[in-house]
């Protein structure tokens, strides 16, 4: 292998020992002895409680700044601030709310998640349960896991409401009266727009789950380890969730053409 | 419910430590005290530029490609495909590239300095600058602040022109609903010069900020290894809501009042 290909053939380990960690993280979720409900509750718990105020504050500044200013100031030149709604349909629920909920999450949740595994890990914590018979993927990361995905998902619901309450400053702002915000928004909205929203985020939640987690368990090199692997853990979750949320709204788009119509 | 509240609390208490601790390495840039430092100032730019301007433009990238996508749906939605230039004018330059650069800046730099300057502060080499008669502050802050500053502006054009180029892929290549003369048409229409500078200015400030915030969590790091990581967690929450933040008042300021468009009186 020449050197310049070395930086390629550890990314592609990477992603293969991520991938790896993610299948013994689900067959061990169902497999049956459960020991996990206790601390899937408490992280739970622990993620909202970290998450909620940085979600509400920054849902609520992107939405009203990009979509809401920017998009009402080109609109208020036609006369046609009403439609201000379907069009907050397809940002604030099918991109930024999703998309946001995960940043912060992986921001917030995610660095926390892998600080206190990477610290586990150089204390030796890790090696220590395991001679004890314990399993680290089970009781340590399947918790995080599900937490992650549970909380993502329901964070999402807030972080579109939070984009639409934006949505509504924006047309106070230029002084609109709102029935013909919410009258292009219910016309506009779809089952497919709400579900494709959560189920998305929801996806998001596992995949930054399963990259902290991993950075947090194998941190190694003293000092410097444990917030090099921070640094590392939040650079792949916001590249992978930003590059997988293209995907997925490609095959939404191609597949569901009842969202590309006019109503 | 004093648990949940404590939250923003301590929220306000941290703001009021990081401004002035910024304001205090932002005023030793200013004051030129940095200069002794010039050559540590180019070395933190090279290492900026080695080691993160790939990652910046492959992110920015894929926000261009979800730009242009969301966008050409959008206009196809109302029936006016061939004004798909229109959102991705807006979305690449004024909003996705300050946050998509704010993003992966407080993802890669600022904890990235977090994770260095607080392994030199919990093994006790800051003091030792501060013995070897070296300010400590000047030294390892500053020099940062000012490396950030030459290298940054030119990573954020490039990373314009990386936007762009993702955007007409995905517009044009992609979704296909418009030839490419009638997408470059409308989409150097609904952009100037001056929103070329807007946008450069709101990238800068998340920048400078990012910078300093991680220079504090950093410089103020203790608690062993552990400590260290908690710091840099701590770190990337503030950027993401300072990053929010900025991106809306930029807004406001630069395209409040006046949208900016070539059309209407």
């Amino acid at each position: 292998m020449t050197r310049g290909l070395l930086p390629v053939k550890n990314v592609f380990e990477q992603v293969g020992v991520m991938m790896i960690l993610t299948v013994r993280t689900l067959i061990s979720a169902v497999r049956p002895p459960y020991p996990y409900g206790e601390e899937l509750v408490w992280q739970f718990l622990f993620v909202l409680r970290l998450s909620w105020f940085p979600l509400l504050v920054s849902t609520f500044a992107l939405n009203l700044g990009a979509p809401g200013l920017q998009a009402a100031g080109i609109l208020s030149l036609f006369g046609a601030l009403d439609r201000l709604g379907g069009f907050f349909v397809v940002i604030a629920v099918r991109w930024i709310g999703p998309l946001v909920t995960a940043v912060v999450v992986a921001g917030v949740a995610g660095t926390a998640i892998t600080a206190d595994l990477g610290a586990r890990k150089i204390r030796e914590e890790l090696d220590a349960l395991q001679v004890l018979g314990v399993d680290p993927v089970k009781n340590l990361v399947v918790p995080r896991f599900l937490a992650l995905m549970i909380v993502t998902g329901l964070l999402d619901i807030f972080a579109c409401v939070m984009g639409l309450a934006a949505g509504i400053a924006a047309e106070l702002l230029y002084h609109q009266p709102l029935g013909g915000f919410f009258a292009t928004l219910f016309t506009n909205a779809t089952i497919t727009d709400l579900w494709s929203s959560v189920l998305m985020c929801t996806l998001f939640g596992a995949i930054v789950a399963v990259v902290c987690s991993y950075k947090g368990m194998s941190a190694s090199g003293g000092a410097a380890g444990v917030g090099r692997a921070v640094n590392q853990a939040v650079v792949i979750s916001l590249v992978a969730v930003f590059f997988f949320q293209f995907v997925v709204s490609s095959v939404l788009f191609a597949t569901h053409p009842e969202l590309q119509a006019i109503r | 419910m004093i648990g949940w509240l404590e939250i923003p609390r301590g929220w306000l208490d941290s703001f009021g430590e990081i401004g002035r601790f910024g304001l205090r390495v932002a005023g030793l840039v200013y004051s030129g005290r940095v200069f002794r430092f010039f050559g540590e100032s180019l070395r933190q730019a090279g290492i900026l530029i080695f080691g993160s301007a790939l990652i910046i433009w492959a992110f920015v990238f894929i926000l261009g490609l979800q730009c242009g996508l969301q966008g050409a749906y959008f206009i196809r939605s109302i029936g006016a495909p061939s004004q798909a230039g229109v959102f991705s004018a807006y979305c690449d330059l004024r909003e996705g590239l300050p946050y998509a650069f704010g993003y992966i800046l407080a993802a890669k730099v600022g904890t990235g300095i977090v994770a260095e300057i607080g392994a030199m502060r919990i093994s006790d080499e800051v003091d030792a600058l501060e013995v070897m008669g070296i300010q400590p502050m000047t030294f390892l802050c500053a020099t940062r602040l000012l490396g950030a500053w030459i290298a940054l502006p030119f990573l954020y054009l490039v990373g314009i022109v990386i936007i762009y180029v993702a955007s007409y892929i995905s517009v044009v290549n992609q979704v296909g609903d418009v030839s490419s003369g009638g997408y470059l048409l409308i989409f150097w229409m609904y952009q100037s010069p001056p929103d070329l500078i807007f946008s450069l200015i709101k990238g800068m400030v998340m920048a400078t900020v990012i910078v300093l915030v991680g220079c504090y969590y950093g410089y103020t790091a203790s608690g062993g290894p552990v400590g260290v990581g908690t710091a840099t967690a701590k770190s990337m929450v503030f950027n993401i809501v300072a990053v929010h933040i900025i991106g809306m008042l930029g807004t406001v300021i630069f395209w409040g009042a006046n949208p900016r468009a070539p059309i209407g009186g």
